[in-house]
């Protein structure tokens, strides 16, 4: 503002009176004061108080009978160079003379028009349906160069608040309708481009930088800037420390605000200062929710600051600083949005792919069970997870043969799945060893112990080849928990428990078999280590014993295998009852 | 306002203003003083702050009924900002304008 002499913006008055023409010079009185207290000198008063008189008059005689209950509404603008006069009136309007003239000196009336025009600089005259509006205007004589100094000041002030003002109506409406926009946003980078370059518009600065932390936040990378060039490296966040200078780096660790202007300038080695030198501006941190996700930089040219000058010495005023800050927060809730819709995008489609694991691995199992004559067999198998690594098979050798099968691939979700697909068709490919438990073991350790070591991964399984006609099972285990035997007749559980690693801990390793001849209603109990490890809602475990002693009962009390599952899968629901699975449970039941 | 008969002339004085909302009344009052003795009508607008278009037009209704009895209007000291309306609007060359 420095010293000019007076505000740019004019002070207003606004009056009605009623349809009467006693009212007109109470209000004429109410404007001289008005223009009298905005400096204006007598001759200035005087004319404006004339010609409003005569503005009023003629809007009073005129106005028709039917309008009369309406009022006449006069407004008065007054600034260093003018005063502004409108009169709004409710007559049938009339033809307004480009200039009048004088009537004959005997005629009594028609001098309004031609004082109106004389005593004021200029006159216009606007009809419309139900309100017309006379104009007057007066150029105001020449005044001193330089205002008082408390008007000076009074004036800088109303400037910056008017300022400021304008710019809360800008972010306001801006506001109002990205707050509209909100649910209805498809591309996330065209929205900040949208909302950005809006910013720039409303706080006159010239550039702007977004980025991003990725998706480790251990870097910034440009998500949006408002030119090519500002498209700049990413930032690695763990490569800051007060020697590195960049002004967003250390927002980000801040968590802060970071100015810079001419007290603190960009350094030269700020990236920020390859592109845009000399800038001044401020770096806004943006959060999602406690979240630090990126920051917002905008900033002022030399150019930018020599044509947008504001008032106050900082580079943005509090109002504009505060709409950064509400920008900032609109755009962390989209890229939260954004970053939440991938996230259920990704979840879905793993979930997807689950789905389609947990198929194979259902169609894994076998649809039937191959009994041989006077056995029965029952299998159940659940896993924790969608997908699990636990898995039973039944290979059927010929009409008194047959080899059984339980697995359990250590870990659990898609990996075990796989190992466990892997394993039955190396299984069911070597058909020439199903009668040699040990040596189909050793085989099938060899042929996956590269790729089950490359990964630490290893299963254990157990082998069990069962005649029928001898009544004789040949048992072989990798690692896997010992095969139960019990009879109807009672008696103690027999634990069999064949030496061997898990497939995949050494590449040569040896494989016991034991033979059992199976007695007459003998009961047998394959199953993976989740039974055992199954707990209960207060932490505790099923536990080998428990799982023992189950079977030695039920083996004498349940008629059939498939009774036996049964009630295995009863006492362990509910054991397990109000619990989450945490392993994979699987258990093949023979009788006979 | 007030109005004093002096001999052939009607002098009305303390008048705040002439304007719509009183020009009427102060034309009508000032014929209803008016006898047949009087021809010339004197009025004093050293008070006057005040006279629009309307207040005008009674001044010329009053000259007019000055002229009919071959008298005259004769306006006394006015303010300036009457002189300056009076100017403007060329009253000045119907009415005999009496300066201190």
């Amino acid at each position: 503002m420095a010293d000019s002499p007076v505000s740019s913006r004019p002070a207003a008055l606004r009056l009605t009176l009623a349809c009467e023409l006693g009212e007109v010079r109470r209000v004429a009185a109410e404007v001289r004061h008005f223009l009298a207290a905005h400096g204006c000198d007598a001759a200035e008063i005087n004319a404006c108080d004339l010609a409003l008189v005569e503005a009023c008059n003629n809007a009073i005689k005129y106005t028709p009978p039917a309008a009369k209950e309406k009022t006449v509404a006069v407004e008065c603008l007054c600034d260093w160079a003018r005063i502004d006069l409108r009169i709004h009136d409710h007559t049938a309007g009339f033809d307004w003379p480009v200039k009048a003239e004088l009537p004959d000196p005997e005629c009594e009336s028609g001098r309004g028009v031609y004082l109106m025009q004389t005593l004021m600089d200029e006159t216009k005259y606007f009809r419309a349906a139900g309100e017309n509006v006379l104009f007057l205007r007066k150029h105001r004589a020449a005044r001193p160069a330089t205002a008082p100094k408390e008007l000076r000041e009074s004036d800088r002030v109303i400037s910056e608040m008017v300022e400021e003002l304008s710019s809360c109506y800008e972010s306001l409406s801006a506001i109002f309708r990205y707050s509209s926009a909100q649910t209805n946003i498809r591309d996330l980078n065209d929205f900040a481009h949208r909302l950005l370059t809006d910013l720039l518009n409303i706080t006159g600065a010239d550039w702007f930088t977004l980025r991003l932390t990725s998706h480790d936040h251990s870097r910034l990378f440009v998500f949006a800037a408002s030119e090519p060039a500002l498209e700049l490296a990413p930032l690695s966040r763990e490569e800051y420390s007060p020697t590195v200078k960049s002004v967003e780096l250390e927002a980000a660790t801040s968590r802060r605000e970071v100015w810079f202007d001419a007290e603190h300038p960009l350094a030269a080695q700020d990236p920020l200062t390859s592109v845009k030198p000399d800038s001044h501006g401020l770096v806004h941190p943006i959060f999602g929710g406690e979240d630090f996700i990126g920051t917002l930089t905008i900033g002022k040219t030399p150019a930018a600051r020599a044509t947008r000058r504001g008032h106050s010495g900082s580079v943005f005023t509090a109002g504009q600083t505060n709409v950064v800050g509400t920008f900032a927060d609109f755009l962390a809730i989209q890229v939260m949005n954004a970053r939440f819709h991938e996230e259920q995008v990704t979840s879905r489609l793993v979930a997807h792919e689950l789905d389609i694991a947990n198929n194979i691995q259902q169609s894994m199992l076998p649809k039937e069970l191959p009994a041989l004559p006077g056995f029965q067999l029952a299998a159940f198998c659940r896993s924790a997870h969608q997908v699990g690594g636990d898995f039973y098979d039944v290979l059927r050798i010929n009409d008194h043969e047959q080899l059984l099968v339980i697995t359990d691939v250590m870990g659990k979700g898609v990996p075990a799945a796989m190992f466990a697909v892997i394993l039955r068709t190396m299984l069911r490919a070597s058909p020439e060893l199903a009668s040699q438990p040990a040596a189909l073991l050793t085989r099938v350790n060899r042929l996956l112990f590269e790729e089950l070591s490359g990964v630490d991964m290893f299963i254990t399984a157990q082998l069990a080849h069962l005649n029928s006609t001898t009544r004789r099972m040949v048992a072989a285990s990798a690692g896997h928990c010992p095969l139960l035997l019990a009879t109807a007749s009672g008696g103690p559980v027999r634990e069999l428990s064949p030496e061997g690693m898990p497939l995949g801990i050494q590449h040569d390793t040896h494989f016991a078999e034991e033979t059992l001849d199976l007695p007459p209603q003998c009961r047998v109990l394959f199953y993976t280590d989740g039974l055992a490890e199954a707990l209960n809602a207060s932490g505790e475990r099923f536990g080998q014993d428990r799982l023992v002693q189950w079977f030695q009962t039920a083996a004498r009390t349940a008629t059939s295998a498939e009774q036996l599952k049964r009630e295995l899968t009863d006492v362990l629901a509910q054991f397990q009852a109000t619990k989450l699975l945490s392993d994979d449970q699987t258990y093949l039941i023979m009788s006979g | 306002m007030k109005i004093q008969i002096q001999g052939d002339t009607l002098h009305i004085s303390e008048v705040r203003e002439l304007g719509a909302a009183n020009s009427n009344s102060f034309r009508d009052q000032a014929r209803s003083a008016m006898s047949d003795n009087q021809r010339n009508i004197e009025i004093d607008l050293s008070q006057t702050s005040f006279v629009d278009s309307c207040g005008l037009g009674t001044l010329i209704a009053l000259h007019k009924t000055a002229c009919s009895r071959r008298g005259m209007v004769r306006l006394l000291n006015p303010t300036p900002s009457v002189q300056q309306i009076l100017e403007l609007t060329r009253m000045h060359r119907i009415f005999e304008i009496v300066k201190p």
